[in-house]
């Protein structure tokens, strides 16, 4: 997997991690049933503690993006259909309000707000 | 993560007049990766003596594994699941590092010859050059290898990548994940290098003077501790409990709190500073933050005399 960290960056490692995957899976460089590879071979891959990457893997499945499977593996979920639409919904209204708070800030207009967002959904590319 | 795989209470050692370590109250948990920072001389290496059963303790008391290395039939048994890999390599120099793993063998009930095989051949050791011929960074494999064949639940490792090249700490930190993290074992480690720090490392204690300023979960620096910088006319020396260090310079003030930074923040904000900056900060950053004295604010760096912070709950 081609991840990239950066220790010193005071952004928790974990999260770093968490973003890249989803990220990854967002723009289907990770397929649907693709397997991730064993905690401790990304630990010794990326150079990193084993717990970081565990505390990752764990907020992954929880958040719906990859399931486990007992005795072994890692895989990215079937396109997080598991997850409820008000639940989808809900994660994503923080980031939506995020977006509108800063936009009035920096007095950009409603149009060229959602243009940025459309910008990025194009560069992800593919799927509806 | 039930026991504490290392644990000092009050843990002192004085050369003559001079404190090298000052009640010192440590609490490693099994598993963790715990970087052990400070400059030199702050007195990491006596510590990690005394772990050892090589420095006896002027007071206080430590316990490895559950057992008192101040004890000697504890000692021998600490001695045979803790792993030691010394800044100094004193090893016998006319010796070859496979005769160094025979006789090493001998001496751990848990010694594996195949991890022994295995490491040579990753690490690429010349196996049979003199111990004293080999370069720092072979020498240094060769002590890696010898803790790591043993089998040990504990390493502890004194700046065990001082004069390496970064290839071969790239090396060294792949074999300490794949070989000792991952099964979930313990790891007591000194290092100036704290780019290593945070990558391997989950928790950190810093040592100054011989005592310890701060032990912290790694994590927990990044989301929590934050730096603010404050600039206005007579800056408060705010006494926060979060607070761990506040150095003036000129018109500003730098401030490193543990946790809730914007409520810190907002307080000097209400005693009339300007708050130029609420940033996370890198360890590094926090370190020189922590041990630096320029520019103390009175009466004198805070972080020197607040009590040690700790996450543990």
């Amino acid at each position: 997997m081609l991840l990239h960290l950066n220790p010193s960056s005071g952004v928790p490692v974990y999260l770093q991690l968490e973003a890249q995957v989803k990220q990854a899976v967002a723009a289907g460089a990770l397929r649907m049933g693709e397997a991730l590879p064993s905690t401790r071979k990304l630990a010794a891959e990326l150079r990193i503690n084993p717990n970081t990457v565990a505390r990752a893997y764990q907020d992954l499945e929880r958040d719906g993006v990859t399931r486990s499977v007992p005795g072994g593996g890692t895989y990215v979920a079937d396109g997080m259909s598991g997850l409820l639409k008000s639940e989808k919904v809900k994660r994503l209204r923080p980031h939506a309000r995020q977006l509108a708070v800063e936009g009035r800030q920096l007095r950009m207009t409603r149009e060229e707000t959602l243009k940025l967002l459309e910008e990025e959904l194009d560069k992800l590319g593919g799927q509806a | 993560m039930s026991e504490a795989a290392i644990l000092t209470e009050g843990l002192s050692k004085s050369f003559g007049a001079q404190a090298a370590v000052s009640a010192l109250s440590l609490k490693i948990q099994t598993g963790a990766v715990y970087g052990f920072l400070g400059r030199n001389g702050a007195g990491k290496t006596t510590t990690m003596r005394m772990l050892l059963g090589l420095v006896r303790p002027t007071r206080g008391s430590a316990r490895v594994l559950g057992l008192d290395p101040a004890k000697e039939p504890e000692l021998l048994r600490i001695l045979e699941r803790v792993g030691f890999v010394p800044q100094r390599k004193q090893l016998y120099g006319w010796a070859t590092p496979a005769e160094l793993v025979r006789m090493n063998k001998a001496y751990f009930p848990s010694w594996s010859d195949d991890a022994a095989a295995g490491l040579a051949k990753r690490l690429e050791i010349p196996m049979k050059m003199p111990f004293k011929k080999l370069s720092i960074g072979n020498q240094s494999k060769v002590a890696l290898l010898l803790a790591l064949a043993q089998g040990a639940d504990i390493l502890i490792l004194d700046e065990p990548t001082a004069g390496l090249d970064p290839v071969m700490v790239d090396e060294i930190l792949r074999t300490l994940i794949e070989d000792h993290i991952s099964q979930g074992r313990t790891i007591f480690v000194s290092s100036h290098h704290l780019g290593e720090v945070e990558q391997i490392c989950d928790w950190v204690g810093v040592l100054e003077e011989g005592r310890l300023l701060l032990e912290s979960r790694l994590e927990e620096i990044r989301q929590e501790f934050r730096l603010v910088i404050a600039s206005g006319e007579g800056l408060p020396v705010a006494t926060s409990p979060n607070l761990v260090s506040a150095t003036t310079d000129g018109r500003f003030r730098r401030y490193v709190v543990t946790r809730e930074a914007e409520r810190f923040a907002a307080e000097l904000r209400g005693q009339g500073a300007t708050i130029l900056e609420v940033s996370p900060l890198g360890l590094r950053e926090l370190f020189l933050h922590l041990v630096r004295k320029e520019d103390p604010c009175t009466p004198g760096n805070v972080g020197a005399k607040a009590a040690p912070v700790s996450s543990f709950s």
